[in-house]
């Protein structure tokens, strides 16, 4: 080799370093933990997986979203109107919008998005069954004809499962779709995905669509995003805290404290979708005394629960559904809050009298109960305290613990009497699910099958034409199920996350029910 | 030696057999199924038996077992039912990192242990001896949670050598490999000790002694392959545990594996999978143990004049 050739050599390999450094402080790029509960989503298809991260809410984009209070707004959708009857609906969609791999978004691509919920095996198809057929209006208008009218229409459409994917590629990948690629409208494409392991997103550079509700409609301001899977908490926290991450999208109560001693970092909340809760089997002796369940109801301390248990984090549960719906607006009467001396009043009245070491006696026999729980260490300490309470108005319970894999399976048993579980639902809907007729044992773990609920459940389920109608129809329902005490609400979470303060700068407002497209396009980082 | 050999493998069939059967029974007997994982928020209660139907779960155990065991010898592992891809890609997937840790781990506590036997039992009932297992006594007791908790927060938050958690490059190998090696090792210094002070009582030992042969030449090339062949034996039954025993420090280090995929399937009832994982880590046991059983009988001319 040549001097002179090892010189130019040499000045060419230090212009290259000069060169990717300078790129490297010029890419803006950070670096998330995916929420534990998102951890080891197996698919970026919406269409068929059963479980989808927040990434996915990145890469598809969907046509209507929703904001902090849970109220609708345009997103691929401009505005929208609905016939009077509940049987047709008519999406106007925006103009100039592409999937990633060019396609253009338009009437026939949402026609071809939605035939897929009919032909594609799984359990997805729900979501647009009470859509019968599509039919394209003009380019950019789409009428969707109804078998029946559907008010849960809007929710559905915000949700990640209803991510607008682009048909032709759906059809071309079969199962590689997906998981090798996957062509959304959002305003990140896939880059690489590792199940399990990591995905990365780069900025989709000519989006200029985003949901109403976020302050920057586009392009995002972070170019790269990488969203590791870490399932222990203790690990993905000491990745913060050494600056291996940038943000972790969950953070469990107990390492809460350990975020707020670290100058440089900080904890985010945003309203939990949540609900933890202790049903109550109606069918079983004493509890189908409807007296005794009030009193276990009532027995229930949720604000002791809230300082003791969740370290004041979050909020006291008073009905079944999380306060941000407008179905939980029930009167104040039936709302289910802590109150001893009616407790006590009813389980006398119940015929239960107190007995020797404080456990209540009726014809001889004390009142004893089991109260089940799953082995998750925060639902046995929660339970104990639950336990404590119950017995403060003298009802003995004893504690069985099952795994949390195996416990849906003995609620099928029905012998269960109190339970402490939780749901993560943000649809009123899940009162039909948790006490429907039709669903004793599991999901309906109270065995709640009352004549009345049937017929306000019906219309609330399918008479409503609108979502007014749903609404009021579905607080009525909720408001009679509450009065028959069939479980006792406790507690509502925040979803909490942390972030490195020198490394993040969030919005001022997040107004979106999670942190999802909206957060991310208005996020920025700091060099 | 090959109809030795012909012989094993027959036997091999069934041993595999009865462990398909105890995979599956055990598996469908445990209450749940992956059904409750699908079935979403707001669906029919009909909806219930139709994908029990779909996927088969409606027909007697016996057909389901047979049914899968013919896909099973026909190389078909299935589709996993949860995660919706075929069986045979997750552990794809996941088989790489399993046997680089694994391997990397069965290595180190091999090289590491062995030194630490020899030079234990070298130094028998004095300081070093002592040293030694005392260290190695510690380092079996310690759960390998709490040690790759302990090992992150010396060496990556402490020091900064090692990144946290993950799966790039050499450097994130280096405390999962430590954290599940140093379990091993404790186990080959303590049957490599064992065995040297056994073997160094032979009488051939005695002989090479007053042959004139200098003790250390008699320790190292001649106790030491003596002592080796138990070492053997247990690193080669350690194979299968060590693909599937790894779960604790996956989870903690965040990598992905064929333990994280077991656990994860388990949880999900996703029983396809679940088969699948476990079939395979129970082949890697028989096959392992087999594998000892060869080296033995390679190392010990005792064994290998009795295969003949």
């Amino acid at each position: 080799m040549t001097l002179l050739f090892r010189k130019t050599l040499l000045s060419a390999s230090v212009s290259l370093a000069a060169l990717i450094a300078a790129q490297g402080a010029m890419a803006q790029e950070a670096v998330f933990v995916m929420a534990t509960n998102e951890v080891g989503a197996p698919t970026y298809n919406p269409i068929k997986a059963t479980m989808l991260n927040t990434a996915t809410g990145l890469i598809f984009d969907r046509l209507v979203s929703q904001a902090a209070d849970l109220s609708y707004h345009p997103w691929l959708a401009e505005s929208w109107e609905e016939a009077p009857d509940g049987m047709a609906w008519t999406f106007h969609l925006k103009q100039g919008v592409t999937y990633h791999n060019g396609e253009p978004f338009n009437a026939e691509a949402v026609k071809g998005w939605l035939d897929l919920f009919k032909t594609t095996e799984g359990e997805n198809g729900y979501m647009a069954e009470a859509i019968a057929s599509v039919e394209v209006v003009d380019e950019h208008t789409v009428r969707f004809v109804m078998s029946r009218p559907e008010p849960n229409l809007l929710y559905n459409l915000s949700s990640t499962f209803m991510g607008v994917v682009e048909p032709k590629s759906f059809a071309a990948l079969g199962d590689d779709y997906g998981v090798t690629e996957v062509y959304g409208t959002g305003p990140f494409r896939l880059e690489s995905f590792a199940i399990g392991q990591e995905t990365v997103l780069v900025r989709n550079e000519g989006y200029t669509w985003g949901p109403a509700v976020a302050a920057n409609q586009g392009p995002a301001k972070v170019e790269r995003l990488t969203f590791r899977e870490i399932p222990e908490d203790s690990t993905a926290f000491l990745e913060l805290k050494t600056g291996g991450v940038d943000f972790l999208l969950s953070v469990p109560a107990d390492l809460m404290g350990e975020v707020q001693k670290e100058a440089n970092l900080a904890v985010l909340t945003l309203p939990g979708q949540d609900v933890w809760y202790m049903p109550i089997n109606v069918t079983s002796a004493p509890f189908d005394d409807i007296r005794v369940r009030e009193a276990a109801a009532k027995a229930i301390n949720q604000e002791e629960i809230l300082a003791s248990v969740f370290g004041g984090v979050g909020a006291v549960a008073d009905t079944f559904l999380i306060s941000a719906l407008p179905e939980s607006q029930v009167p104040d009467g039936a709302k289910i809050r802590f109150d001893p001396a009616r407790s006590n009043a009813l389980l006398d009245e119940a015929g239960w009298a107190m007995g020797e070491g404080g456990v209540r006696m009726k014809d001889g026999q004390p009142l004893k109960v089991a109260l089940w729980t799953q082995s998750d260490s925060i639902f046995r300490r929660l339970t104990e305290v639950v336990q404590a309470q119950l017995k403060a108005v003298g009802i003995e319970a004893e504690i069985t613990t099952f795994d949390s894999s195996m416990i849906r399976d003995q609620y099928r048993t029905g012998e269960q009497q109190l339970a402490v579980r939780s749901y993560n639902w943000d649809n009123a809907d899940i009162v039909d699910w948790f006490f429907g007729g039709d669903r004793l044992g599991y999901p309906n773990v109270s065995m709640f099958n009352d004549p009345k609920a049937e017929e306000l459940r019906a219309a609330a389920m399918t008479g409503a034409k609108n979502m007014d109608e749903r609404i009021a129809n579905f607080t009525a329902y909720h408001e009679y199920v509450l009065t028959q005490f069939p479980m006792a609400p406790i507690y509502q979470p925040v979803q909490a996350m942390a972030y490195s303060t020198d490394r993040i700068a969030l919005p001022e407002t997040i107004d979106a029910p999670a942190f999802g497209a909206a957060a991310f396009l208005d996020l920025e980082v700091k060099e | 030696m090959l109809s030795w050999l012909i012989k094993r493998l027959l036997m091999l069939v069934p041993v595999f057999l009865a462990v398909s059967v105890v995979i599956f029974s055990i598996l469908h007997f445990i209450p749940g199924d992956p059904i409750d994982n699908l079935l979403k928020i707001g669906s029919s209660p009909e909806a219930r038996a139709e994908m029990e139907a779909r996927y088969g779960l409606d027909r007697p155990l016996p057909v389901q077992y047979l049914i899968w065991l013919s896909n099973v010898l026909q190389g078909d592992l299935g589709t996993a039912i949860v995660a919706r891809r075929p069986v045979a890609d997750l552990i794809a997937q996941a088989l790489p990192h399993s046997l680089r840790l694994g391997g990397l781990a069965l290595l180190f506590s091999t090289v590491v242990g062995v030194t630490l036997g020899v030079v234990a039992a070298l130094s028998r009932d004095r300081w070093p001896d002592r040293a030694i297992m005392g260290g190695v006594l510690v380092g079996s007791t310690m759960p390998s949670f709490w040690l790759g908790l302990i090992l992150i927060l010396i060496f990556s938050v402490g020091l900064g050598w090692f990144p946290v958690s993950g799966a790039r490059g050499w450097q994130s190998l280096v405390l999962p490999v430590l954290t599940i090696g140093l379990g091993g090792t404790a186990l080959v210094a303590r049957i490599t000790r064992v065995s040297m002070i056994e073997a160094a009582g032979r009488d051939f030992v005695t002989l090479l002694h007053a042959k004139g042969l200098s003790p250390l030449r008699i320790q190292l090339r001649h106790v030491l392959r003596h002592a080796l062949i138990p070492v053997v034996t247990i690193l080669a039954l350690r194979i299968g545990w060590i693909l599937g025993g790894a779960v604790t420090v996956e989870v903690v280090f965040a990598r992905p594996g064929l333990g994280t995929l077991l656990i994860k399937s388990l949880s999900q009832h996703d029983y396809p999978v679940v088969q699948a994982c476990l079939l395979m880590l129970a082949m890697a046991v028989m096959l392992g143990t087999l594998m000892g059983d060869i080296l033995q009988a390679l190392m010990d001319p005792r064994v290998r004049a009795a295969m003949t």
